[in-house]
This record gives structure tokens, sequence and C-alpha cells, in this order.
């Protein structure tokens, strides 16, 4: 979902380039308040998502998938600290491997960093207070939960592309039925994909959660 | 920073990424759904704008699938290092 340079009209370039700087600014704001462990917990994070995205997984029919990991890194540390560890990896992406491009970064931050991290967070907010309430346990709880937010944050994640890649597509090619091309096409790649991003995310949010091996800021009441 | 658990997870798991990254994308020449909405839309990427000799987690010289492991050690370190960068950050 690495858009590159090229793909975007500078209109989108500089709405996105705008949105990446407040999300950036407020969640570096907000890590302050980190201790050394957090530190490293945001460290440790972002180096797991940086290898998982490197591990594209083939789907019949010639297309493809990585691991975005938005949802997990919102429900684990919140959405602001998640903001932080995917702006880490998408600026080592970007700018040691040109993986996305410069005039992108914008874009792909705020679909990665901040759409997938707060949709995913909010999802499995949301889920576990329903699933806490209909009395499922919580370790069923937390991958259903889980499973969800990841399907929706990257679906989500992807419609906005979609977006954000049809507005240029009408402004940079003039074709004039883009976003009806690329909202549909990438909304429904990317749910359908998110079947396995929710099984990556639920799969490790009720591990951790089994083993008590850090809190889960998502289940702590706000 | 990392635990040596996890780093050696990580290791394990950036070896192997060129079966995924390399080989297989090579074999079933396979792409993203951002590349198919692109071609549909005749967007074309800059080929010309390049700032690094890593692109695509290559390295100019060697075979793709050691450029694609020696990249993702480079990625680590780097995010390695912007962990201790935070950690001066939120220590002032």
């Amino acid at each position: 979902m690495h858009i590159p340079d090229g793909f975007l009209d500078p209109y989108t370039i500089v709405v996105t380039y705008v949105l990446m700087v407040v999300f950036a600014s407020i969640a570096f704001k907000k890590v302050r308040r980190l201790d050394e462990r957090g530190v490293g917990l945001v460290t440790t994070l972002a180096a797991f998502i940086f290898v998982a995205q490197m591990i594209a997984w083939p789907i019949p029919g010639g297309t493809s998938l990585h691991m975005v990991g938005g949802a997990l890194v919102g429900v684990l540390l919140g959405p602001w600290v998640g903001v932080v560890v995917m702006f880490i990896v998408l600026l080592v992406q970007c700018l040691v491997f040109h993986d996305g491009g410069i005039t992108a970064l914008g874009a792909n931050v705020f679909n990665m960093g901040v759409v997938a991290v707060f949709s995913g967070y909010l999802t499995y907010r949301a889920f576990m207070q329903v699933l806490n309430k209909v009395g499922m346990g919580v370790g069923t709880a937390r991958f259903v939960s889980g499973f969800i937010a990841g399907l929706v944050s990257l679906g989500l994640a992807g419609t906005v592309c979609g977006i954000e890649l049809g507005v240029s597509g009408e402004v940079l090619s003039r074709v004039g039925y883009s976003l009806a091309v690329s909202v549909p096409v990438m909304a429904g790649w990317h749910f359908a994909l998110g079947v396995v991003e929710g099984l990556i995310t639920g799969s490790v949010i009720s591990y951790l959660g089994s083993k008590n091996a850090l809190r889960i800021v998502a289940e702590v009441r706000s | 920073m990392i635990q040596r658990k996890q780093l050696l997870l990580l290791s394990v798991l950036i070896v192997v990424s060129p079966v995924f990254g390399v080989w297989l994308a090579e074999a079933l020449n396979y792409a993203e759904p951002l590349d198919h909405v692109a071609e549909a839309l005749n967007l074309t990427e800059w080929e010309g704008l390049s700032w690094t000799p890593l692109k695509e987690y290559s390295i100019p010289g060697l075979p793709d699938w050691l450029g694609y492991i020696i990249s993702g050690f480079i990625g680590l370190a780097a995010i390695v290092a912007l962990g201790y960068v935070l950690k001066l950050y939120v220590s002032k």
C-alpha cells in the first residue's frame, strides 16, 4: 500500500503532508510521557512491523499482501504511540529503501500510520466492550476483537488510499471515472486481504494478553 | 532496547524474507492492488527521482536475495538508531 512518487497530484500531496505533520506533532508531544520501557516497546514493535512488511504473501490472481500492523500497534500501545511506531517504520522505508515516495510520505503515513492505527484501536475497544457485556471469555474476546480491528483497519486504510489515487487520477490523468475505479478496487481488495491482517492481529493480541506480556492500552478504561 | 530473544526472532524472519519478497515475487510475478489501480488510471511512477542506492531493498552488485537480507538488517539497525534518538528526546 506504499504509494510511490508520481502517483499523487500536488493538491493531495500538500493536504496529506499537512495531515501527517499535524498528527505526528501531537503524537510526538504525547510520547514525551513514555518511560524507558515504553521507548523499548516502541522500538521493538517498529522493528517487528518493519520486518513483517518485508514478507509479502502471494494471493491467487497475481496479487500480494503484507501485514500493515496499524491496528496491532494501536491496540497494544494506544493510538498516539501507535502513530509514532508507524511513522518510524514508514520513514525508514521511504528514506533508506525508497519504499514509498518522498512526495507520498504524507499520504502513506496518513493511511497506514493514522487511519489504520485509529480505526483499529477504536474498533477493538468497541468490540471488547460489547463482547464483555455478552459474557464472552476474555481470550476469545481479544481474538475476535483483534481480528475485526485488523480487518477494518486494513480495509479503511485501503479505501482512503483509493480515494487519494482516484482524486489524483482525475487531476493528473484527466480520467473522469478515476474514483469509480480506485475506491472499489482498493476497498474491495483490502477488506478481503484484511482477513489475514485480522488473523495475525487477533492471534498476537490474545497471545500477549494470555501471557500478561504487556498492558494492552486499548483495554484500559479512559 | 530490543531483547536478545526478540532480536533472534527478527533475524530469522529477515533471513527467510527473500523467499516471499524475492523468489515468490519473481516466480508468480504478483503485484499489489495499488499497482493494478495505477495501471487502470494511467498513473506512472517517477523513475528519475532517487536518493538511495538501496532502492526496493536491493544492494548494487549483490544478488537480489542477499541484498534483501542485508537490507533487512540495515533497516533494523536504522530503527534501533531511531529508538535511541527517541529515548534521548523523551528523557530531555
